[in-house]
């Protein structure tokens, strides 16, 4: 294997996962501060019904 | 606000690199308007070789002059061409040393192109009717029968995929501009923009879910749903085919948005129509709504080929 294209290959892999990184982070933090509160029950009452649709 | 519109209109129409020219423009098809600020020599004037001419992306090919006319005044000066120019490429005009009553006022390289703003509004209206992307590229086809059943969900649906189609594109615009193609990384470019869609949906879902709950509501299923839309993937893409710069990015995904408003607005109105009408059984539904939008994309055929400006 042409060793330039795997050097290009392996940046790749290292840029791409640090964007998704910094990205899941920010999202993340995002989630925790603007955070709603649900009612747990909302969740429960679903659990219980049948739920096809 | 309109003032200041006027002003940048003007300030765009007359920038030019040279104290004693005052604007250069484009006239007719083969014309190039110079206008000084003085009298100029008339024998200085009308000599062919004191004037250089090439669209600035081609520099070794030299467009041939015609003729020369000077007004009554001295102070405009009309090249004719032998050819029709491209006028929508910036076209470079060298001027060797300017005679102006017996004094030289120095050599002048000018750049000759369209108005700016014009352009711009050619990019929005373009992406918005001629080549609208529901009616003409038949894209995101799923979400728009999906949601022109009733028109205040279609106007819902309308303004919130435009407002995700911007913020998008520019972020994918951004990324692909300063992070993909410095490091020869442009084939992943599909990759890439698909995760930045589904990131700005989450983003503008979570932040708008506190922010303003009643908008939320009223999106409801929508926001999700816009992930699903094909326009969305296309437009970045097509940033990244032409190398668009920010502002014609930003006109050219607003474009897109709004034109997919406006397609979803006119479905919904034949729909809601429709619901009344005595279709026949077997083309109840999906398959009128389908002949319906035939009928537009036939109708927006209309405005293919169609310029601005």
């Amino acid at each position: 294997m042409d060793p330039v294209l795997v050097k290009m290959a392996f940046i790749g892999l290292g840029v791409l996962g640090c964007i998704g990184l910094v990205f899941g982070i920010g999202l993340a933090l995002a989630a925790h501060k603007f955070a709603v509160k649900i009612n747990p029950k909302v969740e429960e009452v679903l659990e219980v019904l049948a739920g096809a649709q | 606000m309109g003032a200041a519109l006027v002003l940048l209109v003007v300030l765009a129409g007359c920038r030019t690199e040279h104290r004693f020219v005052k604007k250069v423009t484009f006239e007719k098809t083969n014309d190039i308007v110079i206008t000084f600020a003085g009298p100029v020599d008339a024998a200085w004037a009308k000599n062919v070789d004191n004037y250089t001419v090439f669209e600035k992306e081609d520099p070794d090919i030299l467009l041939a002059i015609k003729e020369i006319t000077l007004t009554p005044d001295r102070t405009k000066v009309t090249l004719h061409f032998k050819n029709a120019l491209n006028q929508s490429r910036a076209h470079t005009l060298m001027i060797k040393d300017i005679i102006s009553e017996g004094k030289s006022q120095g050599a002048a390289v000018l750049t000759v192109k369209k108005l700016y703003l014009g352009y711009l509004f050619s990019i929005l209206i373009g992406a918005m009717l001629i080549h609208n992307f529901v009616f003409t590229k038949y894209l995101g086809l799923c979400v728009f029968f999906g949601t022109s059943q009733k028109r205040t969900t279609a106007v819902g649906m309308g303004i919130t995929f435009t407002i995700v189609i911007v913020f998008a594109s520019m972020l994918s615009w951004f990324m692909y501009q300063f992070i993909l193609k410095p490091i020869r990384l442009d084939y992943l470019q599909v990759v890439v923009f698909i995760g930045l869609v589904s990131l700005s949906v989450q983003a503008v879902d979570t932040i708008l879910r506190k922010v303003n709950p009643a908008l939320f509501k009223a999106f409801g299923v929508y926001l999700v749903l816009v992930i699903a839309n094909c326009i969305i993937l296309a437009t970045p893409l097509i940033l990244a085919d032409k190398e668009y710069n920010a502002w014609e990015s930003f006109m050219l995904s607003l474009g897109a948005g709004t034109g997919f408003l406006i397609a979803l607005f006119l479905m919904s109105c034949v729909r809601e129509k429709l619901e009344l009408a005595n279709v026949p059984p077997t083309y109840r539904g999906l398959p009128i709504a389908f002949i319906v939008a035939g009928l537009f994309a036939l109708a927006f055929l209309g405005f293919s080929g169609m310029a601005i400006f």
